[in-house]
């Protein structure tokens, strides 16, 4: 029983139990209210009987020709909703979007390099580690930039592992 | 003027360019510098004199760059400019902003736009202006100009929107909303429209004026294809038949949505709710973003009508149930439990179906973490038998097998939570409690195997078994008393977060657990590792926030408060900008959305109350001199712009956003703790079950909630009042006059007397007699005044400095009898205290908040009154007469001057008696106290009592095969040292109390320091 809906805020105020959790980052204001603003098809909510957030997944779709692709930049579900695919549906529901509304060629996340569950579950979903960012997080912890192609690359190009680690300036977006 | 190529603001890139540089870099010296030489070369330029300005703002020196903002905009405004450049004014506008002048930066927009008309970038920039001022009138105008000239849909959207701002959030007229119709009507006929979002403004403008018709048709016309997603399409279909009545087909389309999203709980109510015909579901529902509230209401079918009704229902779901091939889908099944509860409730049946409706839900869900929180809306309209049959059916269907697995773990656990929701916990003796609490540690510890190959990060299988095991000793101690059950609670919390450190429920019952043993500071640390930020200072603080705020930690105090109050302040400042990020990006609903959610926050009655308390906790810390007090009192304006905090507009438009679905049972408000109270042995405390309960004490948080804002608002006026007051009086006595400003100042003392008096209940002149009553021993402390003592305390220090202006000598008249309040004072601060203190039991053998009040007495009336008194004694004794013989002294055989002598030596005894109580505390060794508390757990060849739990998990874990963990949780379980919780508790007692001594060691110094200038 899962309502999966579009994020408003006043659910900011209610995405408590999700965001108590230390692994989830509580991000500043603007940042939310920016996704709000500008991708608000990205930004979802799934709540439970009772109102109760389950869990919630937001991101944004960036890039120019080939490069055009879907972001995930947060996805997380409440300790008491765990085990049950939910992120899963919600990371279905964002690239559905990412695919079929506003034709990308992927969609992308980045993940600690040591957080070995998460890497686990993404792969399950069809993500590929495509590189390595050299201490991507806080000039610390690599992260791993994982991929998943859709249906308009058709040959799959957006993919294909590159041989050598990139320093976060190397990156085109984020 | 768009800047000309290689040009900004009439000056060469290359030139401006290393200025930007420079400030993004934070190097404002440096640019300082390359801003005076492009002043040289171009003096009267308004965008390099904009320059400077931004560059001295971010320096810090705002009056230096408002003087050089105001120039640049002179040379603006100034005739000989040929051209006024959007840079120049965006620049202009930054500095404004950051130095709170968007008036000023609209002055310049708006003159802009009157020299060079049809300009689309000024218009827009004045646009933005008038955004950031919530103009929505003159938003709407601008908007509607650009749509004249650009004749492009965006401009005439962001017109529409302000009108609907106008209209949900001004004071604007619904009629306006057929303009807001009209405007879109002929643009679609003429241009059709061509955004998503453009189509969801146009059909919640039809909405808003109940035009549900009109509304499905153009949703079904050609312009529905701009939804792309055919379900969001759907719903917003379903939902407007709905409203419009038309249940029939609405029902219809929900079916539809439900087909193919059968997980979709929301939608599944809407289904029934049409059904029903149950109309009530969607009155109020305007916002097309906005979750529904769930409501559960009688339709007004007939019962055959509802029988038949309930059973397509039935048999749609049963479709559902079929094809649901996830195992994860629950919302078919939690459907079949809602069709049950609605016929119980409706047609007022009994029987067993809906317990074995919840029965089969647990063989399927039973062993998810979510299983309570699913089912406890419908367990609710179970009798307690039923209850009792449902558990004793659910242990039945427990999966059984020789080694437990995580689904049997999992059920379980679900299992002692549904008896923790039932109460049925509360009818159990204090041995099958104890029992009870002891398996459920077993439990856990037997089974932490199960988590051997999981990561340090993810949550372990069990875990909510202690936080159940907690809670069953929390209620152990409510009913016993016995505080060595709260100790053993604590041990328990402490030990799972030995083993995984992370764990966020843990933390919160700890940090309740230690404040109500007067732990403050390790409440306050564990509170801490939660690492609450931004938008969680407003949902989370209430944990700790209440605790503190009457504490003697007062620089905690004032981090907490400072940090919670630059957040929202943070953030209404840049609301405004993200509003119109939202107009740039043709994301219309979230201009509405984010205007009402600011105005939510700002409503926030923790905010209010934030900063309420961050000026009183000022007038605290100065209260032992007058002359810094004076000065806190000079910055608040003397108390004036607070009292608007009190107004009933304000009072009533208070929002609550604390997320109280984490706070422990015992105290599910932040005003309200069950284990101060005594347990009856009657479960009806919590009404039929936590569910419900929370939800009473959420409405009495409320009403509470905007009572105390109404005192607090009030009182650094009084104090002000009062010191005035009190230092006019021997004046008036020496002049015999006394001037229009003191009976201005006396009038308004006596009217926020009466204001203060009517929120606790009181008219002024009864509220006289209770505090006369009781000082003169003809009521008992016990009666009315008991429960808000401080707040009556401080009401009585106000009332006497009121009196001393009012009347001669002190006396005030109350129904033909005049009494002296200058005795009454003295005699309720000293019997308050006195009563306090005569049931306070050594600090490390008791538990609740009168240590807290304690504090507050000292801290609050006391230090008010003390002020009095400083004040009273400044007047009379003026400067320019000190040294001059004979002065003081003649002033001090006025009878009031024995009023005043009294006093002190009253305040005095009073607060030597707390003084002496925190020494013998202090003097207590460390050692000596964790004696206490180990004492407390441990009773020779016992088998029951406090500390059975914890023996059964310390004896669990010393016959634990190591190979069976893995290195973490051996290396855990190695550590672990329960001596080492009691001494850190003990050592935080010890904080609060020195912390606590030296406040009250101050202001005997202060009364002695008094005393001597008599």
């Amino acid at each position: 029983m899962t309502t999966i809906r579009r994020f408003c805020c006043d659910d900011l105020l209610r995405f408590t139990s999700v965001n108590l959790d230390h692994l989830t980052e509580t991000f500043n204001m603007s940042f939310y209210m920016t996704y709000l603003a500008r991708w608000p098809d990205y930004f979802h909510v799934a709540e439970g009987p009772g109102n109760r957030v389950m869990g919630y997944i937001m991101g944004k779709v960036e890039g120019q020709g080939e490069s055009w692709h879907g972001h995930v930049t947060a996805v997380t579900v409440a300790p008491d909703y765990r085990r049950q695919q939910l992120a899963k549906k919600l990371m279905n529901m964002l690239e559905d979007i990412s695919d079929k509304i506003d034709k990308a060629y992927f969609v992308d996340l980045f993940v600690r390099a040591s957080n070995a569950p998460a890497i686990k579950m993404y792969e399950k979903l069809g993500y590929v580690i495509y590189r390595r960012v050299l201490r991507y997080y806080s000039g610390e912890e690599d992260g791993l930039d994982m991929r998943k192609a859709l249906s308009r690359d058709v040959e799959k190009k957006s993919i294909i592992p590159l041989k050598r680690p990139v320093t976060p300036d190397e990156l085109e977006y984020d | 003027m768009a800047s000309k190529f290689g040009m900004a603001g009439g000056i060469p890139e290359r030139r401006v360019r290393p200025i930007w540089d420079a400030v993004d870099t934070r190097q404002f010296k440096s640019a300082l510098k390359l801003s005076t030489a492009l002043l040289s070369k171009y003096p009267t330029n308004p965008y390099a004199i904009a320059l400077k300005a931004l560059i001295l703002e971010r320096m810090g020196k705002p009056d230096e760059a408002l003087a050089v903002c105001l120039e640049a905009k002179d040379r603006l405004f100034s005739e000989n400019v040929s051209h006024i450049d959007d840079l120049t004014l965006s620049t202009l506008q930054i500095v404004f902003q950051r130095l709170d002048r968007l008036d000023m930066a609209t002055c310049c927009y708006e003159y802009a736009c009157g020299k060079f008309p049809n300009n689309l970038d000024l218009m827009i920039g004045l646009f933005n202006c008038y955004v950031r001022e919530y103009s929505f009138v003159k938003q709407q105008q601008t908007a509607i100009k650009m749509y004249k000239v650009i004749g492009e849909e965006r401009f005439l959207l962001w017109a529409v929107c302000s009108i609907q701002l106008q209209v949900l959030c001004g004071n604007g007229d619904e009629k306006l909303l057929l303009l807001a119709e009209g405007l879109l009507k002929k643009h679609t006929a003429s241009h059709s429209l061509h955004e998503p979002e453009g189509l969801l403004v146009y059909i919640s403008i039809l909405e808003q004026q109940a035009k549900y018709g009109d509304a499905l048709q153009i949703l079904s016309g050609k312009l529905g294809s701009l939804i792309v997603i055919e379900v969001d399409k759907q719903r917003l279909q379903g939902r407007l038949l709905a409203r419009a009545c038309d249940f029939a087909a609405a029902a219809e389309v929900f079916e539809k949505v439900l087909e193919s999203r059968p997980d979709d709980w929301e939608c599944f109510l809407d289904y029934l709710g049409c059904l029903l015909e149950d109309g009530k579901r969607w009155r109020g529902k305007k916002n097309f973003n906005h979750p529904a509230n769930y409501e559960d209401s009688k339709s007004r079918l007939s019962d055959e009508v509802f029988n038949s009704r309930m059973s397509k229902a039935s048999i749609f779901i049963e479709k559902l149930q079929a094809k649901a091939i996830d195992s994860f889908v629950r919302c078919p099944y939690l459907a079949s439990l809602e069709i049950e509860k609605r016929k119980r409730l409706y047609l007022k049946a009994q029987g067993d179906k809906l317990r074995d409706a919840l029965s089969d839900y647990f063989c399927r869900f039973g062993h998810l973490a979510c299983f309570t929180n699913d089912v406890e809306m419908f367990v609710q309209v179970l009798t307690e038998d039923e209850k009792k049959e449902l558990i004793e059916k659910l242990n039945a269907s427990c999966e059984s097998s020789s080694t437990m697995t995580t689904k049997q773990l999992g059920q379980l656990i679900s299992i002692f939570k549904i008896q923790e929701l039932f109460g049925i916990l509360f009818t159990l003796s204090i041995g099958e409690l104890e029992t009870t609490a002891r398996n459920m540690v077993k439990i856990f510890c037997e089974n932490l195997p199960l988590s051997r190959d999981l990561d340090p990060q993810e949550n372990m299988y069990g875990e909510d078994l202690l936080c159940l095991a907690c809670n069953v000793l929390v209620q152990l101690f409510w009913r016993t008393r016995h505080l060595g059950y709260l100790l053993e609670a604590i041990m328990i919390l402490e030990f799972g977060l030995t083993i995984r450190r992370y764990n966020g429920q843990f933390k919160i019952l700890l940090s309740h657990l230690y404040s109500h043993l007067n732990s403050l500071p390790l409440a306050y640390e564990w509170y801490k590792t939660l690492e609450i930020k931004n938008i969680l200072l407003e949902t989370v603080s209430h944990h700790i926030l209440p605790q503190l705020l009457t504490s003697p930690l007062w620089c905690d105090l004032s981090d907490l408060l400072k940090g919670y109050i630059k957040f929202m302040d943070d953030h209404f400042k840049e609301s405004a900008d993200l509003t119109f990020l939202s107009y740039r990006h043709r994301n219309y609903s979230k201009v509405i959305e984010f205007v009402q959610f600011k105005e939510k926050l700002e409503h926030s009655h923790q905010y209010l109350r934030a900063m309420l308390e961050a000026h009183i906790l000022q007038l605290k810390q100065k209260a032992d001199s007058i002359e810094e007090e004076e000065l806190v009192l000079e910055s608040l304006c003397s108390g004036i712009p607070l009292l608007e905090f009190s107004s009933e507009v304000r009072l009533n438009s208070l929002s609550f956003n604390e997320d109280t679905q984490t706070r422990p049972w015992w105290t599910p408000t932040p005003d309200d703790n069950f284990l101060l109270g005594s347990f009856e042995g009657d479960p009806s405390i919590l009404g039929d079950n936590l569910f419900l309960c929370q939800q009473n004490q959420a409405l009495k948080m409320k009403a509470n909630a905007r009572k105390l804002i109404e005192r607090r608002s009030l009182l650094p006026r009084l104090i002000f009042l009062s010191i005035q007051s009190a230092s006019s009086l021997l004046k008036e006595n020496l002049e015999v006059n006394g001037s229009t400003s003191d009976d201005k100042n006396c009038s308004e003392l006596r009217s926020l007397l009466e204001k203060y008096a009517g929120s606790l209940g009181l008219s002024f002149s009864a509220a006289v007699e209770e505090v006369v009553g009781v000082a003169n021993g003809e009521k008992t402390l016990e009666a009315r005044l008991f429960l808000n003592i401080v707040d009556w305390m401080n009401f009585t220090v106000f009332l006497n400095s009121w009196s001393m202006s009012s009347h001669e000598d002190g006396l005030v008249n109350v129904d033909g009898k005049k009494h002296h309040l200058w005795h009454t004072t003295d005699s309720i601060i000293e019997k308050s205290v006195a009563d306090k203190l005569q049931y306070m039991e050594p600090l490390i053998k008791s538990a609740g908040g009168n240590l807290s009040i304690l504090i507050e007495m000292i801290t609050e009336p006391l230090a008010w009154h003390t002020l009095i008194i400083q004040s009273c004694l400044r007047s009379s004794l003026p400067a320019s007469k000190k040294k001059k013989k004979g002065g003081p002294q003649d002033q001090f055989t006025l009878p009031i001057s024995q009023s005043i002598q009294c006093s002190i030596e009253s305040l005095g005894r009073t607060i030597e008696a707390v003084t002496e109580w925190l020494r013998e505390q202090i003097d207590t060794t460390e050692d000596q106290c964790v004696d206490v508390l180990v004492a407390l757990l441990h009773k020779e060849g016992c088998n029951e009592g406090p500390g059975q739990v914890l023996y059964a998990l310390e004896a669990l874990l010393s016959c634990c095969r190591e190979q069976e963990h893995n290195d973490r949780i051996s290396q855990a379980l190695r550590s672990w040292n329960s001596a080492n919780v009691l001494r850190n508790l003990v050592t935080s007692q010890k904080r609060i109390l020195s912390e606590f001594h030296s406040i009250c060691e101050s202001k005997i110094k202060l009364l002695q320091k008094v005393k001597q200038q008599i």
